[in-house]
């Protein structure tokens, strides 16, 4: 084996990882740096080095415009003993594929090494295959060996979310850096040359380097494609043509395929080989490099490259490779210029590719078909318009969607598909909700219901139908929703569409919860889980999850809330649905900050803005984390709600503008701009009012109150807030406490008398609100109390765990030696709430145990001081 | 990354002792500090050291809070600042 110069340290970093490895915790090791550094050397080397302690499985991601979907595990299900092949071969469903590579890595008695290589090409289906594995490595015993040209990985590459979202503690990261002169000069010693301007022109870049020493020439050339072009100029004739061939045919060189295109010439290959431009890898034929590939690919003329592309495909058609591969023959098809060939394979390809979720590739593949398909009527090029738009919102491309769809509706009009056409226009509309563009949506839904009401009933009216619901649901319509809702059922069940009924008791739930029929929104949400459940719809699960959270979220009843977000977050988290555990995790945010949990509304809101979130994701993040700060008195209030109400004032809904603006008016109250809290209220007030949404109505015209612009509470303000318009404060706290909203219930408290504030201030300093402190004390000292605490009460001071004010309670209560069910029964809380806290306090103070908790708390002196902790009223 | 200026009370007085014990206390705070990609740039402490006025450089509030928490330290306020330099204008 060639020792590899410099990487030493990078080899034991991988042994040590084995190491580990082999005890039992799963590892993935990152390795990354710029082409021709080294990173397959690197690997080859240490999988070399272990192959009698390990089971090692190797893949590779090739660099063609649209990859093979699972490429990779393709080649990894060949070098195994398991019916993953199978399963790939049959196009079995994904989660089965994945869940069995995942169980081949945990049974097996030796460490595995998985190696996936230049993962920046990955097509999107292996790239969740990565985010599934990496997301489980540690229950498995397998090192997942990823190499990636970092510098070819921007901002906004898929692959960069899906490594930055690994679990922190699963990954080691191997940089590979260039040559240092010193190893260069010994590389051209071993080559008997002069080591003179090689470093300085290569940069130290191992597969640069030996380009240059292999090229015997005098001088260095200037680059990589240079160094490669002239090795190859000295090769014969008949070597040089194979090597032209090898090149279209891709990185790995079918034999089969070189001999069907280029005729069997051992001789050439020999040739190829001891010239090192090609090598055996596995017993087939490989390109030494990528970059030597795309040298060779890029140096061929255009009348070359397409005859020789043509051959290939035609090889590729001869040996009906079109069904295995349908890929690569539309690949081909399209250099080659082939546009029959191409409408025949790129939709195959793409309904491939759809079926393992790689919803970019078939993306690709239908535009390809798109660009090349003139031979096609209208109603099949309507049909591939609208595969492409269905594939373009999957993965957010939902500009390309319209416009594919209006393309596609336009035919369907001119043939008179009046089916086609309705429910073009009602895929239109989801789409267009999706954009944030509502009005048209709107529009585009009233328009397909009417096409399809003036044909006979159909399953594509009973979908219609659940969609306005869902539209009339987002929008706080109530009524309509369920009447929509229940049409879209009575109908749907006739044709037995199970996807459009549980659409519909998803909106009809969610609609009434909102508008405060809880009870009866609760059960036809659950009947939405529970169909979904059954019929194996694991995105509605996870929505019908997600609408329970935000709509019991939306009424202040932050425990059932937080209990369904539980669910939902665990059950989408199983799955990869990234979406919907975004969102959720946002709901999350907030409900933590209204039970006064601060410090983990912080950690939420900003997790939500880290990982890609979707608009309606990031709107409520913002809402969380503007709120936050400006309760706390901390910067940057005012960064975070301009970007929610920019993001809000998209969706022309109250859903999000409510919110945004009720969490700006409190802000500008709580920085003493009454003019703005005024104007703030007043932005959706109205909008509120008009669809008669209690809790929005509540809030805004408190603030609108505080701002001096209103004097009563209207009727249906809901109840907390009318109580403290109305002045009744200590009813309204009453009430904010039974809801657990210790800030909101100190806000009540300050608009009492003087212990009233005073219990409103302790609590307020419990939470760090320090604006609101500042406001109780200053009313305390103007009917001149004089023993008014200043400052940060010793509470907050001596209580850098963060604990809120009940935690505090209940640990001081632990102290006395309490049961849980006898500080529940002191404190009329729920058994399982003491739970809960009991298990926040132990993670804050980092202790194991109760006991722990108790000796850390009197060591640090929480507990001698919280002992006059408010609450306990 | 944001600039702040982070304002602590001590009620008992900080007392760094300038001896390898205080320089270990600082390096356990730049060392929490770090994995919260939070850089203390410096202090300044009132003369009866109750108060202190600490520099910070940090992503956002949240993470100057939960490094602050990791760290045992209180937190009275957080104002975001940017340098001003009486110099600059000549």
């Amino acid at each position: 084996m060639i020792e590899l110069l410099e990487r030493d340290q990078s080899l034991a970093q991988f042994d040590s990882v084995l190491g580990l490895v082999a005890t039992g915790t799963g590892r993935t090791v990152l390795v990354g740096g710029e082409a021709g550094i080294g990173k397959t050397s690197l690997v080859e080397q240490f999988t070399e080095r272990h192959r009698s302690d390990a089971r090692v499985l190797w893949g590779g991601c090739e660099a063609l415009f649209t990859p093979r979907p699972l490429g990779p595990l393709h080649d990894i299900a060949g070098q195994m003993q398991s019916d993953l092949l199978t399963l790939l071969e049959s196009d079995a469903p994904r989660t089965r594929i994945f869940g069995t590579m995942l169980t081949e890595l945990q049974v097996s008695g030796k460490p595995t090494i998985l190696v996936i290589e230049d993962v920046h090409w990955a097509d999107e289906a292996t790239l969740d295959l990565i985010k599934f594995l990496g997301r489980r490595i540690q229950r498995t015993k397998a090192l997942l060996a990823l190499t990636y040209r970092d510098d070819e990985v921007g901002p906004r590459h898929p692959l960069r979310s899906i490594l930055g979202e690994l679990p922190g503690g699963s990954v080691t990261r191997i940089v590979l850096t260039a040559l240092s002169e010193m190893a260069v000069e010994t590389l051209a010693r071993r080559a008997k040359r002069s080591a003179e301007g090689i470093h300085a022109t290569t940069g130290g870049n191992p597969f640069f380097v030996t380009e240059v020493l292999a090229s015997d020439q005098r001088g260095v050339p200037a680059t990589v494609r240079d160094a490669v072009l002239t090795r190859a100029s000295r090769l014969s004739e008949a070597a040089r043509r194979m090597l032209d061939m090898a090149a279209v045919i891709g990185y790995r060189v079918d034999s089969w395929l070189m001999n069907a295109t280029a005729g069997s010439d051992p001789e050439a290959v020999d040739e190829l080989v001891s010239r090192g431009m090609l090598r055996l890898h596995g017993g087939e034929l490989a390109f030494r490099h990528e970059l030597a590939r795309q040298a060779i690919l890029e140096a061929l003329s255009p009348g070359t490259s397409r005859a020789l592309h043509q051959a290939v495909l035609a090889a590729l058609l001869t040996a009906s490779a079109g069904r295995d591969e349908p890929g690569r023959v539309a690949y081909h098809a399209e250099a080659a210029g082939d546009a029959a060939a191409v409408s025949q394979y790129a939709p195959v390809a793409a309904r491939r590719a759809t079926a393992f979720g790689a919803h970019r590739e078939a993306a690709a593949q239908f535009s390809r078909a798109l660009r090349f398909g003139r031979s096609l009527t209208s109603l099949e090029h309507a049909a591939l318009l609208e595969d492409f738009a269905r594939e373009s919102i999957l993965i957010d491309q939902i500009g390309d969607a319209i416009e594919a769809l209006s393309e596609a509706n336009r035919i369907f009009v001119a043939e008179g598909e009046r089916v086609k056409e309705g429910l073009n226009l009602t895929n239109q509309s989801r789409a267009l909700v999706r954009a944030g563009r509502n009005a048209e949506a709107e529009e585009s839904s009233r328009r397909g219901i009417e096409v399809l009401e003036s044909q006979p009933p159909t399953r594509e009216l009973a979908f219609a139908y659940s969609i306005q619901s869902y539209m009339r649901m987002l929008n706080r319509d109530t009524a309509e929703a369920i009447d929509w809702g229940e049409k879209a059922i009575a109908m749907a069940e006739r044709f037995a569409h199970q996807e459009t009924i549980v659409n519909a008791y998803t909106s009809i739930g969610a609609a009434l919860v909102v508008s405060g029929d809880v009870e009866k929104g609760r059960a036809s949400l659950e009947k939405g889980v529970h169909l979904a459940t059954v019929a194996g719809f694991d995105t509605l699960v996870a929505l019908a999850y997600s609408n329970l959270g935000s709509a019991f979220g939306e009424r202040y009843l932050f425990k059932d809330a937080e209990e369904y977000l539980r669910t939902g977050m665990a059950y989408a988290t199983d799955r990869d649905l990234d979406q919907s555990l975004l969102y959720m995790l946002a709901w999350r945010a907030l409900v933590h900050l209204y039970r006064g949990r601060w410090s983990e509304a912080g950690e939420d809101a900003l997790a939500v803005s880290r990982r890609g979130a979707s608009a309606i994701s990031q709107i409520m993040a913002l809402v969380a984390l503007g709120r936050l700060r400006a309760r706390r008195g901390d910067p940057e209030v005012k960064s975070a709600l301009d970007q929610a109400l920019q993001l809000a004032a998209q969706t022309e809904t109250l859903q999000r503008l409510a919110p945004v603006r009720a969490a700006r008016a409190e802000a500008a109250w709580l920085a003493g701009d009454h003019a703005a809290t005024r104007e703030e209220a007043t932005a959706a007030f109205d909008l509120a009012m008009r669809h008669k949404h209690d809790w929005f109505v509540g809030e805004l015209a408190y603030w609108l109150w505080r701002a001096g612009e209103l004097s009563a509470a209207p009727a249906i303000a809901a109840e907390p807030f009318r109580l403290e318009i109305q002045g009744e404060w200590r009813a309204a706290a009453d009430a904010w406490e039974r809801l657990g909203c210790p800030y909101e219930q100190a806000r009540a408290l300050g608009d009492g008398d003087v212990d009233a504030q005073r219990t409103a201030l302790a609590l307020f300093e419990g939470l760090g609100a320090r604006p609101a402190a500042e406001m109780v004390r200053r009313s305390l000292r103007a009917q001149g109390i004089r023993d008014i605490p200043r400052g940060p009460r010793a509470v907050t001071r001596s209580n850098p765990a963060g604990l809120s004010a009940r935690e505090l309670e209940v640990l001081s209560l632990l102290g006395e030696g309490l049961q849980n069910a006898e500080i529940a029964s002191r404190l009329f809380l729920s058994a399982k709430t003491i739970d809960h806290h009991v298990s926040a306090i132990l993670a804050k103070l980092s202790a194991r145990s109760r006991a722990e908790a108790v000796a850390a708390a009197y060591r640090s002196g929480i507990i001698s001081q919280s002992k006059a902790a408010p609450g306990n009223n | 990354m944001p600039r702040y200026l982070v304002e602590r009370t001590f009620p008992d007085g900080l007392v760094i002792p300038p001896t390898e014990q205080g320089a270990a206390a600082c390096r356990t705070v730049v060392g929490n500090n770090a994995e919260e990609l939070v850089t203390w740039v410096h202090s300044y402490v009132t003369p009866d050291k109750l108060r202190t006025f600490c520099v910070y450089d940090g992503p956002s509030p949240e993470a100057i809070r939960k490094a602050a928490r990791r760290n045992g330290l209180p937190v009275d306020q957080i104002i975001e600042v940017s340098v001003l330099d009486p110099y600059f204008y000549r």
